[in-house]
């Protein structure tokens, strides 16, 4: 990924529906154009966090395995 | 000379932690303080029942000062400001107190200013006043559509929005207005409830029954004007009536002296209840941020774990036990069904079938909660 992160939210040993709501609160005060990144273990985020992003019309940059967690990150486009 | 122990708040948490923990020393060893500013206790969980005229809500509420055991001292005053560092707590009645143990128990607050136009159309049942407007609103209803949601994650005992929404089908079918209204029931992630299998269950049975749900459904905003709730997704759903629980936070004391995350919640460990590096400070009930449901079931077992270790501590023990996330608690899935959801943080609950008796547990719940829960002896 070569996209820099310009909000970074460690999630990780934050249970659902912990993630998607750092997630959310991120997006509310990014501004358009910036790239929110979120950490996250717990299995259900991966789902839903993309769902949200679909739905809510931003853009998912990706979903990346890391090391023992995984990364989503997102475009806040409008 | 005993131990100062030092309580703030006199809602569920703080009366059943009290109370436990009065069981569990001796007033040689332990001298258990509890500042609060309520001047009576209502039973939350009776909100559903009560919106639909099925209880009677004078059960429900009983004056806080006579819900402490022997020996438990309660000072009706408001707490302003918590030093940790210096031990010390102060009151808007001009008290500066100091303590050898502190137990937060402050719960939370609603703030329905965090939504442009709730104030101005939402209906909730979360204290008692709203659910008993509530309850004349459902008696003028003649038809229309309904939406049922809530605000914000977390709130207060989870369950609540969907017992609401079994509750009121069967209402509605019990004066024929059923087939006249449209129940239409939000939640802000991707599924109808926080834990899987117990989301799989309940959106299986909205299902039968013809609710009409949206996940993913953040609020946003309403228009009192227009009748719309407005999600963060960009979704509108119009409604007649409104039941939509209001956002939380925690206590503003607990932000205003330092010791909050971004929602006003506690962060303590998981397993202690202890506050960062403080041995001496610990969060019960709704005043933590711990990923367990907000609710008074909850609040008992970590009484139960906090109690146990305060007594060993204050006699010379050592506490080896562990809080592990237990919670129990029964919630209603219709009339005369419900389901009693075991877990804790490395089990989830089963929900696999609807129950009589669950649901008469739950419906008579405020007696025995005053009668033995609170009083610390179940």
């Amino acid at each position: 990924m070569d996209v820099k992160a310009d909000h970074i939210i460690d999630a990780r040993n934050s249970y659902c529906p912990g993630p998607l709501m750092e997630m959310i609160k991120a997006y509310k005060q990014a501004k358009v154009g910036e790239v929110i990144s979120i950490y996250s273990t717990d299995v259900g985020t991966k789902k839903d966090a993309p769902a949200w992003i679909q739905k809510s019309g931003q853009e998912l940059i990706g979903v990346f395995d890391r090391d023992g967690y995984y990364e989503i990150v997102m475009r806040k486009v409008k | 000379m005993p131990a100062r122990v030092l309580i703030l708040g006199d809602g569920d948490a703080g009366t059943i932690m009290a109370n436990k923990l009065r069981f569990h020393t001796s007033r040689k060893d332990v001298e258990i303080t509890v500042v609060g500013n309520s001047k009576n206790h209502y039973f939350k969980p009776d909100g559903v029942h009560i919106s639909f005229n099925m209880l009677d809500y004078k059960k429900s509420v009983k004056p806080t000062e006579f819900l402490f055991n022997y020996g438990v001292n309660y000072i009706a005053d408001t707490v302003t400001a918590i030093d940790v560092a210096n031990h010390s707590v102060k009151t808007a009645g001009g008290k500066n107190m100091n303590y050898d143990y502190l137990i937060i128990a402050t719960g939370d607050r609603f703030t329905p200013e965090d939504i442009p136009g709730y104030s101005e159309s939402a209906r909730h049942f979360y204290n008692l006043d709203h659910a008993l407007e509530l309850q004349k609103e459902l008696k003028a209803f003649k038809g229309g559509k309904i939406v049922i949601g809530q605000a914000s994650i977390p709130i207060m005992c989870p369950p609540a929005p969907y017992e609401f929404t079994f509750l009121l089908d069967e209402y509605l079918n019990f004066h024929g207005l059923r087939d006249k209204t449209e129940i239409h029931y939000v939640y802000p992630i991707n599924s109808v409830f926080t834990i899987p299998n117990v989301a799989d269950y309940i959106s299986k049975k909205m299902e039968e029954r013809g609710i009409i749900t949206h996940t993913l459904f953040n609020v946003d905003s309403i228009d009192p004007k227009n009748k719309k709730v407005q999600s963060l997704e960009g979704e509108s759903v119009d409604y007649d009536l409104l039941v939509m629980i209001p956002p939380h936070r925690g206590q503003k004391v607990i932000s205003d002296s330092g010791l909050a995350d971004d929602g006003g919640y506690i962060n303590v460990d998981k397993n202690r209840l202890n506050y960062k590096d403080y041995d001496n400070v610990f969060a019960v009930g709704d005043a933590t941020n711990l990923p367990v449901s907000k609710a008074g079931a909850t609040a008992h077992f970590e009484s139960q774990y906090l109690s146990n270790k305060i007594a060993a501590d204050t006699s010379g023990n050592v506490y080896n036990e562990l809080y592990e996330g237990d919670v129990a608690c029964t919630t209603v899935t219709g009339y005369e069904k419900g389901i009693t959801l075991f877990f804790n943080y490395n089990k989830p609950p089963r929900a696999n079938f609807d129950s009589k008796f669950d649901y008469f547990l739950k419906w008579q719940s405020a007696d025995t909660f005053f009668s033995s829960m609170v009083r610390g002896i179940a």
